[in-house]
């Protein structure tokens, strides 16, 4: 039985980007994320509970923008809708030139493959993985040959400067190199887009600072397009734009 | 203390894992229960057969009536023994029947089965006095008519009220009546007129065996003198109870064995169910268990607490189980009786005993499987409950 | 690095729980194996039955004999190439009371015609046929009761009263591996001779076994030998060796039945421990397969590492278990049970059908409990999963 998910039927790929191009619609040049009259709401029972209104927001290629506001406010839900793991209840939602809106949840999950790199509170790393198998984890939804897979991983954990930590497990690891761990992860399929949730909130100034830089270095030396949910000011202030978000609608 | 409440209420909480413990447990007190039940039914059926005031005399040697044979004439021999009561007519109460064991067509199942015949005298009542007619009549002396124990009715070709079956080429036995007996193993049997069975099978002047009554259990032993004394007549005396006892060894002991070595191996790998969900109950409640000890409790408390909690785990498979085994009380089971290599008809009889027994089974692999994740619990320090 | 290697890492994760886990499994395909044992000891009898031999008996009843002059009929039907006669003795060493082997008296001359599976000492062979009061013994028997060529034993008669005596001249060992080791077998013609004149047990044959040219004509020559008694006071009942064993299990139908019933409850005890074990060890990781979710991984590969999860650990455990079954059942049980209850067990041993069976049953349980959990953990809500802590 081969489990690998690269063995997935051939062609899926492919599949994949047509999918995307058919959703695709002409935006400003400039903008990689848009979205125009978005709206989610939950229902709490039959009690309709209104987290985004009608919300409008454009990003910049290469944009590096802070999502900041109190809890309850949205930001996570925005993020997830701009991450592709959920979907406006009305609205148009581009990202990378994909009508996320539109799509089923096996193209998302492809799409977020392809495009997004995540980088969370708690790293999430698999603990049962090393720091080099946790990198290639995501290279397992692509068709690449194992020894390429592994060769990127380890670019990619020279990138984030742990490749001196390639075997360690993450429990071996201190929480700053855990997260750079899990920014490697990130970046390892080469994705347009990086969502940061809170990602220096479990961490102390120091480590705090060092991943700041890092996702600095992601935005100016690789281009990605970066947008983090934060509590601290301290982080807000790394970003080129902080929009604040309150009662689900940006202010 | 810390409250029983506390530990049920997280039981509940983990409703799938308690499900499967509390199942795998019920499982094995069910196969527990039900070996056991059919033990103490085979020795209940056999049991029944036999009075302890009730002597049978049998072929030296012989361990069955099956293969004894005495002549017609030794009859009256054992009957003037000393102890052997006596009716209000002064005559002696014994009987010599002739036992056979005929194979018949199985209904339901292809293939054959062995099916004794016990050819009885005319005054037959009169010293079977438990003997009933449930359906039909009594057979008419002298003929070629028969009843049949009530077990055995539909389970075979030709023995159903009003039916007839060969007992030899071109002699078939009616069946006119549907006999019950104390729920003993008889109702397994078929009863015919001694002189038909004789004839049919070339027995003539024969009996596989004589019974008599004793005047009181402790004569038997001054009957067992003279009949055993006499070595011409090469005759063993036994109790009927001890008879019947022995007849039913090798069957339940084969049953109770086999229900036990299940049982224990069951056992095992259910404990090992319980300590999983116990372990894991624990594990996942380490913050609550640091913070009741933060609280005050003392590692005593916890431990008991947890172990409380196995054992209500323990006991609801029980009752389960038990619940299980309980259904079982309809199942007529029929198996060959290894003695007499005839098949008898057996049910499942539960004993207040046997139900006892199988609950403290439960609470015992309840507490084995909990004792270590319960001492585990008390290990657990203060400060987890400031932890993440 | 694969996507099944993450499996089999977690399996390892909390390791107590695999380990218990595993030791479930085994000790529950231990019961399994040993049950399955039971049953195809029980069976082995009648499958391994030799297909070229008929057995002739009372139709009515066992326990009436047929005459003697029987046996020359039957040597006359066509297809048939010999018969051996022989009656029941039924007796007891009262040295060893609580001993139970089968006594036998026997044709001599067509005994080793009929039986050809008995392996004797052809200097035994020779001794015993010349000996009219010789007995020869089955070597499992011939162990138990401490019996060497020589010996002179007493047998206590039931169905032939008295006391009976024989020199054991020979031990038979068998070239088939399904007889009964156990058997005492002695000279038909001393039991008749010492019979009083007279008496209705004279001149009388328990039963006939006939050897037949071909298997195929089994029924046809069975049919014949019936027909030939059909008009005389007896008549009589012929079967394959076969159908003869398949009967005697028809009557333990309800014991093989229960057994059979109860090694399926094993099964469903397991797959309660393994579905067990598997639902939790995917609840603990809820956030992980969000986090997978979340990277582009699909619900079936996380039904795929869910079920490879369990896989492993069924396959582990029926591995351990069938490891386990060789020493218990073989070396223990089965030994003791060969000795002692050889007349019904004369081969107990773990078969290869049993063995295979017990693994690719932990296999497909792994599966099966494996995939309620799947199922729920490919449902799972990303964005929840990822929220819920731990």
């Amino acid at each position: 039985m081969n489990s690998s998910p690269q063995a997935s039927p051939s062609g899926s790929d492919r599949g994949a980007a047509s999918d995307i191009a058919e959703h695709a619609r002409p935006t400003t040049a400039e903008s990689i994320i848009s979205l125009r009259g978005v709206r989610k709401t939950y229902f709490r029972g039959k009690e309709p509970i209104h987290v985004l209104q009608d919300l409008d927001l454009e990003v910049p290629v290469g944009g590096y923008e802070a999502l900041m506001g109190p809890s309850g406010s949205g930001k996570s839900t925005l993020l997830n809708l701009i991450a592709g793991l959920d979907r406006p209840s009305a609205g148009s939602l581009l990202v990378a030139g994909a009508d996320l809106g539109a799509m089923s949840d096996s193209q998302l999950a492809r799409w977020r493959a392809n495009t997004i790199g995540f980088i969370f509170q708690a790293y999430n790393l698999m603990p049962v993985l090393t720091a080099v198998e946790n990198v290639e984890l995501p290279l397992l939804l692509t068709k690449l040959s194992a020894s390429e897979r592994k060769r990127r991983a380890q670019t990619a954990l020279r990138i984030v400067g742990l490749e001196d930590r390639m075997h360690h497990y993450p429990r071996q690891l201190s929480g700053g190199q855990e997260q750079r761990v899990a920014i490697a992860r990130a970046i390892v399929n080469d994705p347009q887009v990086l969502v940061a949730d809170e990602p220096t909130g479990d961490l102390d100034r120091q480590s705090a600072d060092e991943i700041l830089t890092l996702l600095e270095r992601m935005n100016r030396e690789l281009h990605k397009t970066i947008i983090m949910v934060t509590h601290d000011p301290a982080a807000a202030e790394r970003a080129h734009i902080t929009r604040r978000l309150n009662k689900g609608q940006l202010i | 203390m810390i409250p029983i409440a506390y530990n049920l209420r997280s039981l509940a909480v983990r409703r799938t894992t308690t499900l499967a413990s509390v199942l795998g447990i019920g499982l094995v007190v069910f196969v527990l229960a039900g070996a056991l039940m059919l033990s103490a039914g085979i020795k209940q059926t056999l049991g029944r057969s036999g009075k302890s005031d009730i002597a049978i005399v049998l072929r030296k040697g012989s361990d069955a009536e099956m293969a004894s044979s005495i002549e017609s004439p030794t009859l009256g021999l054992i009957l003037s023994a000393p102890g052997v009561k006596k009716d209000a007519s002064g005559s002696p109460l014994g009987i010599g029947e002739l036992l056979i064991v005929a194979t018949m067509d199985k209904i339901g199942v292809d293939g054959v089965s062995n099916v004794q015949i016990r050819g009885v005298p005319e005054q037959v009542g009169r010293f079977r006095k438990g003997l009933q007619i449930v359906d039909g009549r009594a057979a008419q002396p002298g003929t070629d008519e028969v009843i049949i124990g009530q077990r055995l009715r539909g389970r075979f070709k030709g023995l159903d009220l009003g039916q007839s079956f060969d007992l030899r080429k071109n002699r078939p036995a009616k069946v006119v009546g549907v006999f019950a007996y104390e729920g003993s193993s008889h109702e397994s049997e078929i009863w015919a007129d001694i002189d038909t069975v004789r004839q049919a099978f070339g027995r003539a002047g024969l009996f596989s065996s004589v019974r008599v009554q004793l005047s009181s259990p402790s004569q038997f032993d001054a009957f067992e003198a003279v009949i055993e004394g006499d070595k011409a007549l090469g005759l063993d005396a036994l109790r009927e109870d001890r008879y019947y006892e022995k007849q039913s060894e090798g069957t339940s002991i084969f049953v109770t064995g086999l229900g036990v070595v299940i049982a224990v191996i069951f056992s095992i790998g259910a404990m090992i169910g319980a300590m999983i969900t116990m372990y894991a109950s624990i594990a996942s409640r380490s913050r609550e268990i640091g913070t009741l000890r933060a609280l005050g409790f003392s590692r005593p408390a916890i431990m008991i607490s947890f172990l409380l909690e196995a054992l209500a785990l323990a006991l609801s498979g029980g009752l389960l189980g038990i619940a299980l085994s309980l259904c079982l009380g309809t199942v007529r089971f029929s198996m060959m009786n290894f003695a007499s290599w005839s098949e008898i008809v057996f049910s499942f009889s539960p004993t207040p005993g046997i139900l006892l027994s199988a609950l403290v089974f439960a609470g015992l692999m309840g507490l084995f499987g909990g004792l270590f994740p319960a001492l585990r619990a008390t290990r657990i320090s203060p400060l987890s409950a400031m932890r993440d | 690095m694969r996507l099944s290697s993450l499996s089999v890492r977690n399996v390892w994760r909390n390791r107590l729980r695999a380990l218990l886990t595993v030791l479930g499994i085994a000790v529950a395909i231990v019961a399994f194996v040993l049950l399955r044992t039971v049953l195809s000891a029980w069976t082995v009898g009648a499958e391994a039955s030799a297909k070229d031999r008929l057995g002739t008996r009372n139709k009515v009843t066992f326990v009436v004999p047929l005459p003697k002059r029987y046996i020359e009929t039957i040597r006359q039907v066509p297809g048939v190439v010999d018969a051996s006669y022989a009656s029941w003795f039924g007796g007891k060493d009262p040295r060893h009371e609580n001993e139970f082997f089968a006594s036998m008296a026997v044709e001599t001359k067509t005994l080793f015609s009929v039986f050809d599976e008995l392996v004797v000492p052809p200097a035994d062979r020779e001794r015993w046929l010349n000996n009219r009061k010789g007995a020869l013994v089955g070597d499992v028997l011939a162990k138990k009761l401490g019996w060497k060529v020589g010996d002179t034993v007493t047998l206590q008669g039931s169905i032939y009263p008295g006391d009976w005596q024989f020199q054991i001249e020979g031990i038979y060992s068998s070239t088939r591996k399904v007889v009964d080791r156990s058997s005492f077998f002695f000279h038909w013609d001393y039991l008749n001779d010492s019979l009083p004149e007279g008496s209705p047990q004279r001149d009388r044959i328990g039963w006939v076994t006939t050897r037949i040219r071909d298997p195929l004509q089994a029924g046809a020559i069975s049919q014949a030998i019936d027909r030939a008694f059909d008009e005389q006071e007896i008549q009589t009942l012929t079967m394959s060796e076969r159908a003869m064993n398949l009967s005697f299990l028809g009557m333990v139908s309800a014991v093989l039945k229960a057994i059979d019933l109860v090694s399926l409850v094993i099964l469903f005890i397991m797959m309660l421990i393994l579905g067990n074990t598997i639902a939790m060890s995917t609840r603990e990781r809820t956030r992980e397969f969000g986090v997978m979710r979340a990277i582009g991984f699909l619900p079936h590969h996380i039904a795929l590492a869910v079920l490879i999860e369990a896989i492993v650990i069924g396959g582990l455990g029926g591995g351990l278990g069938l490891v386990l079954s060789y020493p218990l059942v073989e070396r223990g049980m089965g030994r003791f049970i060969e000795e002692n209850m050889g007349s019904f067990f004369p081969y107990f041993r773990i078969s290869e059908g049993t063995a295979v069976a017990a693994l690719v049953l932990a296999l497909l349980l792994g599966l099966s409990a494996g995939l309620l959990p799947a199922y729920r953990a490919a449902r799972l809500n990303v964005i929840d999963s990822l929220r819920r802590a731990g």
